[in-house]
């Protein structure tokens, strides 16, 4: 069962700072806060069973229609043990006003270009990365595409039904042709 | 004309010499070029240069900003984005059946290891176990496709350093292994032949002669390989040494396959965490000692070797029976069941129609690629298509330690060292 090595050294090392975790698939979630997140993850690197030194990814969730019950985010990290073969999933949830939390980027380097990544397509902050600029995208992009209210694709097409719709004022022809379709 | 005075010596000032000399100087305004150089601001004024996006040696358009210092490469920082497509977001309006095409085009010298993570990850997602024939030929087709991409690395990364005889021989024997994708798919590249649930289709009869003919034919052919560059004097003074990095570092730039088992650390996916029965054969861990450039020339080459084992044993142990899940909500029914079964051609209709649904929850499974560690992390939301899905791309992690290894090496060696991470802006963008 990947992940409950973390799970439960967090829990006894660090009273408290899970606040809740579920398994499915085999796998093992830990939902945290992020004020602990760099504790909890400094924690999972150096404690001798668990030794999870190695960045897997960081990405972000986008769930835009479960607030104000509860954030908008997640922000889903994923770390792995060589030494005991096992891989970790940790869940810091954060709102969408306030889509910050803690830079991982001096517990592993690694964490560098993924955050920088999940900035780039998510929107999301890192609080003390050193150089939070776009990474994937150009730095003139507007907007964080995967999230999920994003328009990505399709152009409004005029048709004779849809002006209104499809054309700014100015563009629209003055009459329209024929009476009536 | 005037005579050549002896070597070490001022040539004599006759009116003319000197008349072309004060002529010379201004003309390439030496003069002003002499004072303008600070002996001390030199040494810690460095320059920056770009390299790529279009440099041949980048495969593919990686673009390094460098500040050298004289040779030196004092900072290096890559500037990736160039062929981002945004797959990731094409995943989330697909059905997952229409996701693995996208997958093959990411690592495109690698498309099976793509396919295979992602429908082992939807597979674990629905449940749905694949038959062992099935999980066989993934294994055999996985197994070509990481020669075939090991084959492609070797013969770039001797070109860039100036070694062309390898690039032809590497291609050649690439063409075999394509062929063997052509039979099976009808593609040479992207072949999309792992589903969610088992293959494409069974191969045909043609496919364990060619495939007997690679088991038998390319340890030779990789002892060729060797014979060309693994003792060759220049090709070692380029490598050995060069680009290094340690275990520990590795590990901290999340780097892997044979970036990390360069550095020492026998750390393979397909023996750690066995998918698709890769716990039925018999194989070893390539690992280096120093971590350089060399170390993970040798690991690759060793591992073309070992792939090669385990195509053997699987192909003289490739069980019979059905390729695919007997599970009609995932793999469409055989073509003669449709004629006369009422219900598989609803499953039919529905598979094409509206894909398959996943239950709600979210997975993360990890293949070994030629490039290290590939992982798919899939959200589903119960719907027919992945609400999430974000890759983990081994080349993306590989490439972030390049500015650790490339610091204080020559500019030439920088080729060297993107040459020995094997990435692939495909992967690395995605």
């Amino acid at each position: 069962m990947s992940g409950a090595r973390a799970a439960d050294l967090l829990e006894s090392e660090l009273p408290g700072i899970v606040k809740r975790r579920a398994e499915a698939y085999g796998e093992t979630t830990v939902w945290l806060d992020r004020e602990r997140l760099v504790d909890a993850c400094k924690l999972l690197r150096d404690h001798r069973d668990g030794q999870y030194r190695m960045p897997l990814f960081v990405t972000a969730v986008d769930w835009p229609e479960r607030e104000p019950e509860e954030p908008r985010f997640d922000i889903v990290y994923q770390l792995r043990s060589l030494q005991y073969n096992d891989v970790c999933r940790l869940i810091v949830q954060v709102p969408e006003d306030d889509a910050r939390v803690p830079s991982l980027e001096r517990v592993f380097a690694g964490m560098d270009w993924h955050e920088r990544e999940a900035y780039d397509l998510l929107g999301i902050d890192f609080a003390g990365h050193h150089g939070l600029r776009r990474l994937l995208l150009p730095d003139d992009w507007e907007g964080h595409p995967l999230r999920k209210d994003y328009v990505s694709f399709g152009e409004p097409v005029a048709f004779t039904h849809n002006l209104e719709w499809a054309l700014p004022e100015a563009e629209r022809p003055p009459e329209l042709p024929g009476e009536s379709r | 004309m005037t005579a050549l005075p002896p070597l070490g010596q001022p040539p004599a000032r006759t009116d003319e010499v000197t008349d072309q000399y004060e002529h010379g100087r201004e003309m390439l305004g030496v003069e002003h070029r002499l004072d303008a150089v600070d002996l001390v601001q030199l040494d810690d004024d460095t320059m920056e240069l770009n390299m790529g996006p279009q440099h041949p040696s980048t495969h593919g358009v990686l673009r390094l900003v460098l500040d050298i210092d004289g040779e030196m490469v004092r900072e290096c920082r890559p500037d990736i984005g160039y062929l981002h497509t945004g797959f990731e977001k094409d995943f989330e309006r697909h059905t997952y059946q229409q996701c693995i095409p996208y997958t093959d085009r990411m690592d495109y010298l690698s498309p099976l290891f793509n396919n295979l993570g992602f429908s082992l990850a939807v597979e674990r997602l629905l449940g749905v176990e694949v038959p062992l024939r099935g999980q066989y030929l993934r294994v055999i087709m996985c197994e070509l496709c990481r020669i075939a991409s090991h084959l492609i690395w070797y013969g770039t990364s001797a070109l860039d350093l100036g070694a062309t005889t390898p690039f032809i021989y590497a291609w050649r024997d690439r063409e075999k292994l394509l062929d063997i994708n052509e039979l099976v798919s009808g593609v040479r590249m992207h072949t999309s032949f792992i589903r969610v649930g088992g293959l494409m289709a069974d191969v045909p009869d043609d496919f364990y002669d060619l495939v007997t003919d690679v088991v038998k034919t390319f340890p030779r052919l990789i002892d060729e390989h060797e014979l060309l560059i693994t003792k060759n004097p220049i090709f070692r003074d380029r490598t050995v040494g060069l680009g290094v990095i340690s275990a520990e570092d590795a590990m901290a730039y999340g780097a892997s396959g044979p970036v990390l088992r360069g550095s020492g650390i026998a750390y393979d996916l397909r023996k750690a965490d066995p998918y698709s029965s890769y716990d039925h054969f018999d194989f070893d861990i390539p690992v280096g000692r120093r971590g350089d450039v060399y170390d993970r020339y040798l690991v690759r080459m060793q591992e073309m070797r070992e792939s090669v084992r385990i195509i053997d044993q699987a192909l003289n142990n490739l069980p019979d029976g059905p390729v695919n899940t007997s599970d009609r909500r995932v793999a469409m029914p055989p073509r003669n069941e449709l004629n006369t079964s009422m219900e598989s051609l609803i499953y039919h209709f529905k598979l094409v129609t509206e894909g398959m649904r996943t239950p709600a929850g979210e997975v993360y499974q990890a293949v070994e690629s030629p490039r290290g560690e590939l992982g798919f992390y899939i959200v589903s939301d119960g719907s027919n298509r992945p609400y999430r899905c974000k890759v983990r791309a081994p080349a993306f992690s590989n490439l972030s330690a390049l500015p650790h290894m490339v610091r204080n090496e020559l500019i030439a060696d920088v080729v060297a060292v993107i040459g020995s991470i094997d990435i692939l802006l495909g992967d690395v963008d995605r």
